[in-house]
């Protein structure tokens, strides 16, 4: 129990400081702070299936974007109140997640992947053309967000304390029985079938909840931007959201936490030099792929934690000429 | 509201032209995918590099009909020198890695062509015009067809063929071939397995750049094309088949065709026409219509 | 009454014949043996039992149960443990989680979502290292173990569904003379003390004919005879197969 405080020790100095920023640093960088959370709420919620649950869930932002589409539809088109839109919009997402994933789950890795980019690229393909309901290629703008929340201090906290409930429900989730099946799985999926484990039901699970969490973060983009676009639901971002589990660290906790806030940050700063921010981050990213593959936290983690991390063989071409995709 | 049969003709005729760039642009995804295991998410900045280099080509030639068959003829080649420049420099010093990495590094080269495209080219849109030669249409069956889209008919199927020689007949196709199905075989008679990637992956985007410099004329060539082209490329080889030529050809068709109905029928959801299409497919059979290489 | 039999089964890949003919019966308490020269179909035989596989003919009763067509993690759950030729672990997780996962599968709390996993199957899972011999090594990460090491999270792993019937499949393959008389001693211990009944095949005859109770000998997917370890080892048919030719015999 001990040992536990004291790992959670740094990530309580974090919090209580961010607790303690939006009063004393610019309203922009108030507003980075909470698009950063934002972010890292979505770059978990595609980590608890990629780097706990091994799938290769390859458009996440799909469900992101179903999330804030619903949210702000609701918002906009309807008079229901607000919490009812911010209430269905992860449910949607996660019905969503469970009509994909249900297909999904019956093919191995890449396969899984292809067809949810094909499934994916469907609604943004819909979402892009429905001018009369989504407003196309331009959005929904103007979505009414209550006025408590409404400036950026108090979107700020709003948005931290739902990050905070968000992250403690995943960590719960993580260290549950379910969480180290779902590890298990990641792992060695036909030796869990050979132990009992119905696989496809516990990943479907996995991708069930992690798509809901997907558009609770869909959703409060909106609440901070006041405004949805298509771009939410392209395959780019899907891939980007990939690149900061990685970045942070896949096989970590937090990591995916890092990686938001480095993206990120790296992304406005950097972009305020130069307008070429994306030969900085595939630069970046191949980087990361030759030196830092375990990601940033997981390095981290590595040099000055305490959990025996050990090193994990790369993987090598097998005897059948390959592994299998 | 239903358009007349000549319409509905040429329109058929003209998806199946466009079918025939999209599957000479995935054999070349297909075929990298089917050696190297790992899909080329870059592909579609190679096809955009293609068509650029192109116009600059014909422009550097004063724009007339030679410059037009030169730089049909060397784009591909432009591409080939980059791709084999990446290849090189850093893709093959990955090979013993995970494949989510393979696919990761090719993001990575995606994001940096296609920012390198827009230092060498910058963000407006070029155009590039097919020779006189390809001037109006020409009547099949009684259907109109653009003089450019049935040279397309006719250079499709010819790549098709032309590929399939190559990967059956020739000693360097049969072993790509071989490394697809098993490559610690071909490492173990003593062939070098990297050489082997290293001539796939450029061949493959030999043939993505060829693609691009055939579409050139016939689109703006603009910066978003190596995202728009991905993902369609992306599709149809995922419901051909992996790694399966023909599967491309099939998928393509498929692609092709819903795409160019969905113009005549629906034209404010066109785009929705192919990807419910796809969608059908990957339900009907999840793995592709017909087999993977492996 | 048997408690696994195996009748009658065949399975084919494509124009290769990998089970030929397949029958095998095991008593409760037994300990048996399946041999058979390398391709001689064990590895299959035994996918087709634990569910990896589907027959395309025959059919396996476990405890008169026709288990033939049913998915692999249900029929584990009948009551069939197995363990891998080819350490078949999870090299993320370190060892105590590997066979945690297993116990928590058993105890159908593989589904909890918000209680910590620490607090459960901890005494169970416990025991079952101390069996093997690795308790010292609870908290090291599987990937990091010596192959020897990882053979018994291998049976450890199996051990933690509570098997009535625990297959092995080749659990000496690659070890040393010292590691396999260990590694047997284990296997009796562990079937005497928590009355498994075991199903294992082996290359080494020295082991097999030392352990074993009934041996069945499988030649081209195809079972030759099923016996005590005397009458196979002075049946003419099976030294037919062994020293001489390819015939089925």
């Amino acid at each position: 129990m001990k040992s536990r405080f004291k790992s959670f020790a740094p990530y309580g100095v974090i919090w209580v400081v961010l607790l303690f920023l939006p009063p004393v640093i610019p309203r922009f960088y108030t507003y980075i702070l909470t698009a950063i959370f934002v972010t890292a709420l979505l770059a978990m919620s595609l980590n608890m299936v990629v780097g706990h649950g091994g799938m290769f869930q390859f458009h996440h932002a799909a469900f992101y974007g179903v999330g804030a589409y619903t949210f702000s539809l609701i918002l906009t088109k309807t008079s229901l109140p607000f919490w009812v839109g911010f209430a269905a919009g992860p449910v949607v997402a996660a019905i969503v997640g469970l009509l994909i994933g249900w297909f999904c789950v019956r093919l191995t890795r890449l396969y899984f992947g292809m067809l949810q980019i094909s499934l994916g690229s469907l609604i943004w393909a819909i979402a892009f053309r429905w001018y009369s309901l989504t407003g196309g290629d331009d959005g929904i703008h103007g979505v009414p967000v209550p006025d408590v929340i409404s400036s950026s201090i108090s979107v700020y906290y709003f948005i931290l304390i739902l990050l905070t409930i968000c992250l403690m429900i995943m960590y719960a989730v993580l260290r549950s029985p379910f969480g180290m099946t779902l590890q298990a799985i990641r792992d060695n999926p036909e030796r869990c079938e050979a132990v009992g484990i119905n696989v496809r039901r516990h990943q479907l699970l996995g991708i069930v909840i992690a798509t809901f969490f997907a558009g609770v973060a869909g959703v409060l983009f909106v609440v901070l931007e006041q405004s949805v676009f298509p771009d939410l639901l392209f395959w780019v971002l899907s891939l980007e959201i990939f690149i900061m589990c990685l970045l942070g660290g896949w096989f970590t906790f937090a990591g995916p936490i890092m990686g938001a806030a480095i993206m990120v940050s790296l992304r406005t700063f950097v972009g305020i030099y130069t307008e070429y921010w994306t030969l900085i981050l595939g630069i970046i990213l191949i980087l990361l792929i030759f030196f830092l593959p375990e990601g940033v936290w997981g390095y981290v983690l590595e040099k000055f934690g305490s959990r025996p991390y050990g090193r994990v063989e790369r993987k090598d071409v097998d005897a059948s000429g390959g592994e299998r995709i | 509201m239903l358009p007349d049969l000549s319409a509905l003709g040429s329109q058929f005729l003209v998806g199946l032209s466009r079918a025939m760039i999209l599957f000479i642009v995935t054999s070349g995804l297909s075929f990298v995918l089917g050696v190297l295991r790992v899909p080329n998410v870059a592909h579609g900045s190679l096809y955009m590099i293609g068509a650029f280099s192109a116009f600059s080509i014909s422009k550097l030639l004063g724009g007339g009909a030679m410059g037009f068959w030169l730089a049909l003829i060397l784009s591909p080649f432009v591409v080939a020198l980059v791709s084999l420049a990446s290849e090189r420099l850093l893709f093959c010093h990955l090979y013993q890695r995970e494949h989510l990495m393979l696919l990761l590094f090719t993001f990575a080269l995606m994001l940096i062509l296609g920012d390198l495209v827009k230092l060498t080219w910058g963000a407006e849109y070029r155009s590039i015009m097919a020779p006189d030669f390809f001037e109006g249409s020409v009547s099949i069956f009684g259907l109109s067809i653009p003089r450019y889209n049935l040279f397309l008919l006719i250079l499709g199927p010819l790549v098709a063929i032309a590929l399939w020689l190559f990967t059956n007949k020739t000693k360097i196709g049969k072993i790509a071939r071989a490394a697809a199905v098993d490559r610690e075989m071909v490492g173990a008679v003593g062939i070098n397995v990297s050489w082997v990637f290293a001539f796939a992956f450029v061949l493959g985007c030999f043939l993505g750049g060829l693609g691009g410099a055939l579409v050139a004329p016939t689109v703006s060539i603009t910066l978003g094309m190596d995202h728009d082209i991905i993902i369609e490329a992306f599709l149809i080889v995922t419901i051909g088949g992996l790694g399966n030529m023909w599967g491309a050809m099939v998928g393509s068709l498929i692609f092709g065709l819903t795409q160019s109905f969905g113009v005549l029928f629906w034209p404010q959801f066109a785009i929705v026409f192919p990807y419910t299409a796809v969608v059908i497919v990957l339900l009907w059979r999840p793995r592709g219509m017909l087999k993977s290489v492996w | 009454m048997w408690m696994l039999q195996v009748e009658n089964v065949y399975k084919s890949f494509g124009d290769f014949k990998a089970v030929n003919g397949a029958n095998l019966s095991v008593n409760k308490a037994d300990l048996v043996a399946v041999i058979g020269p390398n391709g001689a179909g064990k590895t299959t035989l035994f996918n087709l039992i634990t569910g990896q596989l589907k027959p395309d003919r025959g059919s396996v009763i476990f405890n008169d149960e026709n288990i033939t067509a049913l998915p692999a993690y249900q029929i584990c759950r009948k009551g069939i443990g197995r363990s891998f030729q080819i350490a078949n672990i999870f090299p993320r997780l370190t060892v105590f989680r590997n066979v945690q996962v297993s116990v928590l599968s058993q105890q159908r709390k593989s589904w909890k979502l918000f209680y910590p996993a620490d607090k459960l199957a901890g005494e169970e899972t416990e025991s079952i290292l101390k069996n093997v011999g690795l308790s010292d090594k609870a908290r090291h990460i599987a990937g990091s173990l010596a192959y020897g090491d990882q053979r018994a999270l291998e049976i450890a792993i199996a051990l933690g569904n509570e098997p009535e019937l625990l297959i092995l499949d080749e659990p000496t393959a690659g070890m040393s003379a010292e590691e396999t008389a260990a590694t047997m001693a284990l296997i009796k211990r562990l079937a005497h003390s928590r009355g498994l009944t075991i199903l294992f095949c082996e290359h080494d005859m020295e082991v097999v004919f030392n352990v074993a109770q009934s041996i069945m000998v499988l030649h081209q997917g195809l079972t030759i005879m099923q016996g005590k370890p005397d009458d196979v080892r002075n049946s003419n048919q099976v030294q037919e197969c062994y020293l001489g030719g390819a015939e089925p015999c």
